[in-house]
C-alpha cells in the first residue's frame, strides 16, 4: 500500500509543460516532438497532451502537455496542470522577443513565483525557438534582457497595492536575492537556456534543429 | 467567456462559429460582411456533422496523437456541401410564399372535408383538383425545395381518384400541425365561437345531404358537375364563411382542443410539465450521473443556468451582462460529455467559475509602475487620467494613487482640471500640502514629490491639462495625475468636453472610476463614456478607456458583481480598487477572491 502511495506520488509528477507567449512555436515544437513532421498550426485555445518516449537509455515516457498562450487562457491552463510538473520547457520566440521582452518576463515571472511551481522546483528549460530566421537572438542574449527584465518586475511587482484579501502579489514569493540583481542561478530549481528550431532549417520538408531540446528532455525523463 | 455571441465582425468580414464541445472542435466560416449569405448557419451545421461522423473513430481511439497523425481530407466534401447549401438558398425564397398559400387554401378544404364524413375523400379531391387547376400556372417554377410543396403537387397531380381515410386523416393531421406552428392565436380565437356552432349543426348536414346527391353521377358526370358544386360550395363558403367553418371547427376543436389544451398547458405552467418530466427523469436521471457518462444537453442545463442568472443578479450583477454570461457557459458546455460522480450542478458551477476568473483576469500587463519607469527613462512624464460620473471618488483616489506613487519614489503633479466643482480645487491643494507633509522634501532629495497645478476655476479644462503636461516635462516629474469633473453620461456637451480633452492630450492611462455599489448603470456608464470617447476623436484609433477603478469596495459585503459587470463591457482590467477613505486604501484586484465571493451561496 506505501509502495504504492509512492508510486503515485511519482506519476503524478511526470509531466513536462510546454509554455510561452502566443506564437512562440510550442505547438509546432509538440507536433515535432511526438511526430517529427510538420504541420501548420492554428493558436491553441485548449490543452494537448501525448506520451513522448525519451531518447535515453531507459527509454522512459514523460507526458507533454501543449499550454495556450494566449492571455486570456494561460493562466487558467497553468493552475490546471502546474502540480502534474516535472519540468517546465519555457518557448521564446527570438525573433520578436526584443518586442515583447516585457511580456516574456511578466509571464515568466508569474509562473516562477506561483507557490507550487517554488514548492516542487521543476527543472525549466528556457528554449529560444525560431532559430532558423536571420534575426534571431541567442540564448545569451536572451538570458541578459530577462535577468534584467526580472529584476525591474521583483521590485514593481512587489511594491503594487495588496491584493483585497490581504494576500501580497508578490510579497511571499521573493524571486533571488534582495541585494543582488536577479540571476537564473538564484533561482531554486535547475534552470538550462537552450537554442532550438522547431520549423528546421530546411524549411517544412527537412527534420527540426533541437538535439539540445531533445538532450535535456532525455536528462530530465 | 463571451460564446454566447456566435458571429464576429472585423472590418470587411463576418465569422460565424459553432462549437462541438464532445470532440472539441471549432468549426469557422468567414465570408464578406456586405453579402447577407442565408444558407451560412446550414452549411456549418452540415460540415459539423459530416466532418464528426467521417472522423469519429481518429477522435475517440487515437486522441491527441491521432490528430496529428491523421490526414483529414475532407476538401472535397466541404465543396459539395458548400454547392448544396448554395443551391438550396437560391430555391427556398420562391417557396416560401408558396406554402403559405398552400396552407391557407388548404385550411379551407379541409373544414368543407369535416363537414361531411362520408363524402369527404371525392370532396376533397374535387376540391383539391380546382385548387389545383388553378395553381398549374404559378406551380410553374416549383421545385422540391419544401415538402409541403412537395405533398400537395403529388396530391393534386397524382390522384383523380377517391383517396383512402387514412391518408385524408394523415392530411389532416399535417395541416394541423401546421396551423398549430402558423397561428397560434388562430386556434384560440375559434374557441368563443365553439358555443355558437353547436346550434349551427343541423345547417351543415343539409349541405352534406345536397352534396351526396350530386355525387351520385359517375366520374365524368361529377367532373362536369364538379364545376357547378365547387361553385356552390364557394358561395357558402365566402357567404357563410365563418359559420360553416366553425362547424367545422367543432370538430377540428377536437384534434385542437387536445393540442391547443396542451399548448396552453405548456405555455402557461411551463415548469409544471417540466417538473413532471423532471421528476420522472429525475430519478433515473440520478441514477445514470453516478453510474455513466452522459453528455450535457440545454434542458439539463437550463433549470440551473436559472438559478444561477438569479444569484448573479442577487450579487450586484448587471442584469442584462448575467443573462449573457449564462448563454456562453450554456453554449461552452452543450454536447459536452460528463464524467462519473459529477452532478450537472457542479459542472456548471465550475464552467462559470472559470468563465467568471477569466473575466476578471487582465488581458494585458497591469503594471503602472513599470510603465512609468518606462517613461520615465524617455524622459518625459507618465499622464494618467481620472474620468467618471459625479460623486464616485476620483479625487480621493487620486489622493490615494499619489500616495502610492511617492511611496515607490516618484514625483507627481496633480493637474487641478475639475474647474466646475466647488471647492475641488482647494480639496486637491489640502491633499497636496498633507502628502507633503508625510514625504517631506528632505527625505527625497530636496524635491517636492508632489506639487499642484491649478489655473482656478470656470477655465477649459483640455487647455490645463496641456500646460501642466509641458509644466511637468519642464520641472521634470514622473506622473501627471489628472482630475477631470464628475459628468453624467447623458450630458452630451460635457461627454465632448471630456473627449477633447482626452484625444488633444493623449494621455498613457484613461482611468474610469466607477463606485462599486452601481448595479445595472455601470453598463450605461461604461458604454456611453466609450461612445463619446471614440466619436469625438479625429485619429484612426481612438483613446478608449485603459482600466477601470473600482472604488468605495468596502461598503460592499459580498455584492461584488460590479467588478464583473464593468470588466465585462470594456474587457479591460480593473487597475485599482478603493477600500475606504485613508491614504492606505488601496488594493490590487484578487479575481479569485471577488470570484468566491460572487458565488457563494
Amino acid at each position: 500500500v506505501i509502495w504504492r502511495f509512492v508510486q503515485g506520488r511519482r506519476s503524478s509528477r511526470k509531466a513536462v509543460l510546454l509554455l510561452g507567449l502566443c506564437d512562440a512555436g510550442k505547438t509546432l515544437l509538440f507536433a515535432r516532438l511526438l511526430t517529427g513532421r510538420y504541420r501548420d498550426t492554428q493558436t491553441s485555445i485548449t490543452d494537448s497532451s501525448a506520451v513522448y518516449r525519451a531518447r535515453n537509455d531507459k527509454g522512459a515516457n514523460v507526458t507533454l502537455i501543449d499550454l495556450p498562450g494566449h492571455e486570456s487562457l494561460r493562466l487558467q491552463f497553468l493552475e490546471r496542470f502546474k502540480a502534474a510538473a516535472r519540468a517546465i520547457v519555457f518557448v521564446v520566440d527570438s525573433v520578436a522577443f526584443q518586442r515583447e521582452v516585457k511580456d516574456v518576463a511578466e509571464f515568466l515571472y508569474q509562473v516562477l513565483v506561483d507557490s507550487t511551481v517554488l514548492k516542487n522546483a521543476p527543472a525549466l528549460l528556457i528554449a529560444c525557438n525560431k532559430q532558423d530566421v536571420t534575426m534571431a537572438k541567442s540564448a545569451k542574449l536572451i538570458q541578459q534582457q530577462l535577468e534584467k527584465e526580472l529584476n525591474t518586475l521583483r521590485v514593481t511587482r512587489s511594491a503594487a497595492p495588496t491584493s483585497l484579501d490581504g494576500s501580497a502579489t508578490g510579497g511571499p514569493a521573493q524571486l533571488g536575492k534582495k541585494g543582488k540583481d536577479f540571476d537564473f542561478s538564484q533561482l531554486p530549481m535547475k534552470v538550462e537556456f537552450v537554442e532550438c528550431s522547431a520549423r528546421g532549417s530546411k524549411g517544412e520538408e527537412g527534420d527540426a534543429d533541437f538535439e539540445g531540446l531533445e538532450k535535456w528532455l532525455a536528462k530530465i525523463a | 467567456e463571451r460564446g454566447g455571441n456566435n458571429s464576429f465582425t472585423h472590418e470587411a468580414l463576418t465569422l460565424k462559429y459553432k462549437l462541438d464541445n464532445q470532440f472539441e472542435l471549432v468549426f469557422v466560416v468567414g465570408f464578406q460582411k456586405i453579402l447577407t449569405l442565408t444558407y451560412v448557419d446550414k452549411l456549418i451545421d452540415d460540415v459539423h456533422k459530416e466532418f464528426r461522423d467521417k472522423y469519429r473513430n481518429e477522435f475517440q481511439q487515437k486522441g491527441t496523437l491521432g490528430l496529428l497523425n491523421g490526414t483529414f481530407d475532407f476538401k472535397d466534401d466541404f465543396m459539395r456541401l458548400l454547392r448544396d447549401a448554395e443551391e438550396s438558398s437560391k430555391v427556398r425564397a420562391p417557396t416560401v410564399m408558396k406554402t403559405f398559400e398552400q396552407s391557407l387554401k388548404s385550411q379551407k378544404t379541409v373544414k368543407c372535408m369535416i363537414e361531411t364524413r362520408g363524402e369527404k375523400p371525392k370532396e376533397k379531391v374535387k376540391n383539391k383538383k380546382n385548387k389545383g387547376s388553378k395553381k398549374e400556372g404559378i406551380e410553374a417554377v416549383a421545385a422540391p425545395g419544401k415538402a409541403l410543396a412537395g405533398d400537395k403537387q403529388p396530391s393534386t397531380a397524382g390522384e383523380k381518384e377517391e383517396l383512402t381515410k387514412d391518408e385524408i386523416l394523415q392530411k389532416n393531421r399535417e395541416e394541423f400541425f401546421k396551423r398549430h406552428m402558423k397561428a397560434g392565436e388562430k386556434s384560440r380565437s375559434p374557441k368563443p365561437e365553439a358555443q355558437k356552432e353547436k346550434g349551427k349543426k343541423p345547417r351543415v348536414w343539409d349541405l352534406g345531404n345536397s352534396n351526396a346527391k350530386v355525387l351520385d353521377y359517375s366520374n365524368s358526370a361529377t367532373n362536369g358537375s364538379a364545376e357547378a358544386c365547387p361553385v356552390e360550395e364557394f358561395d357558402p363558403d365566402i357567404a357563410l364563411g365563418d359559420r360553416n367553418r366553425e362547424p367545422g371547427r367543432l370538430y377540428d376543436l377536437e384534434y385542437e382542443s387536445d393540442d391547443e389544451a396542451e399548448e396552453e398547458k405548456v405555455i402557461q405552467n411551463p415548469s409544471k410539465p417540466s417538473t413532471k418530466k423532471g421528476g420522472l427523469g429525475g430519478m433515473f436521471g440520478m441514477l445514470k450521473g453516478l453510474v455513466g457518462s452522459k453528455s450535457l444537453t440545454r434542458e439539463d442545463m437550463d433549470p440551473v443556468l436559472e438559478k444561477m442568472k438569479d444569484h448573479l443578479i442577487a450579487k450586484n450583477v448587471a442584469a442584462e451582462i448575467a443573462v449573457q454570461l449564462c448563454e456562453s457557459v450554456a453554449k461552452k458546455l452543450e454536447g459536452k460529455v460528463m464524467g462519473t460522480f459529477t452532478t450537472v450542478t457542479s459542472t456548471v458551477k465550475q464552467a462559470l467559475q472559470e468563465a467568471l476568473v477569466q473575466i476578471l483576469q487582465p488581458q494585458r500587463r497591469v503594471d503602472v509602475l513599470r510603465d512609468v519607469m518606462d517613461a520615465q527613462r524617455h524622459r518625459r512624464p507618465y499622464v494618467v487620467t481620472f474620468c467618471g460620473v459625479n460623486g464616485v471618488g476620483k479625487s480621493t483616489n487620486l489622493a490615494k494613487i499619489s500616495f502610492w506613487l511617492i511611496e515607490n519614489g516618484f514625483s507627481v503633479l496633480i493637474a487641478a482640471c475639475d474647474t466646475f466643482r466647488a471647492g475641488a480645487v482647494e480639496q486637491l491643494r489640502t491633499h497636496t500640502r498633507r502628502l507633503n507633509a508625510l514625504h517631506p522634501p528632505e527625505s527625497h532629495g530636496g524635491r517636492t514629490m508632489v506639487q499642484l497645478y491649478e489655473k482656478g476655476y470656470g477655465k477649459d479644462a483640455a487647455g490645463i491639462a496641456m500646460e501642466a503636461i509641458s509644466y511637468a516635462r519642464n520641472q521634470g516629474f514622473d506622473v501627471v495625475l489628472v482630475d477631470t469633473a464628475g459628468r453624467m453620461q447623458d450630458n452630451a456637451p460635457l461627454m465632448t468636453a471630456l473627449a477633447k480633452l482626452i484625444a488633444v492630450n493623449a494621455p498613457d492611462l484613461v482611468l474610469f472610476v466607477g463606485e462599486a455599489l452601481v448595479g445595472n448603470e455601470a453598463v450605461d456608464q461604461l458604454v456611453k463614456f466609450n461612445k463619446a470617447l471614440a466619436d469625438h476623436s479625429m485619429a484612426q484609433t481612438p483613446r478608449l478607456i485603459d482600466g477601470i477603478v473600482l472604488t468605495k469596495f468596502d461598503t460592499i459585503d459580498d455584492k461584488v458583481g460590479a467588478a464583473i459587470s464593468m470588466t465585462y463591457i470594456t474587457s479591460k482590467p480593473i487597475v485599482f480598487v478603493g477600500t475606504g477613505q485613508t491614504y492606505c486604501d488601496l488594493r490590487s484586484l484578487n479575481a479569485k477572491a471577488v470570484v468566491a465571493a460572487l458565488m457563494k451561496a
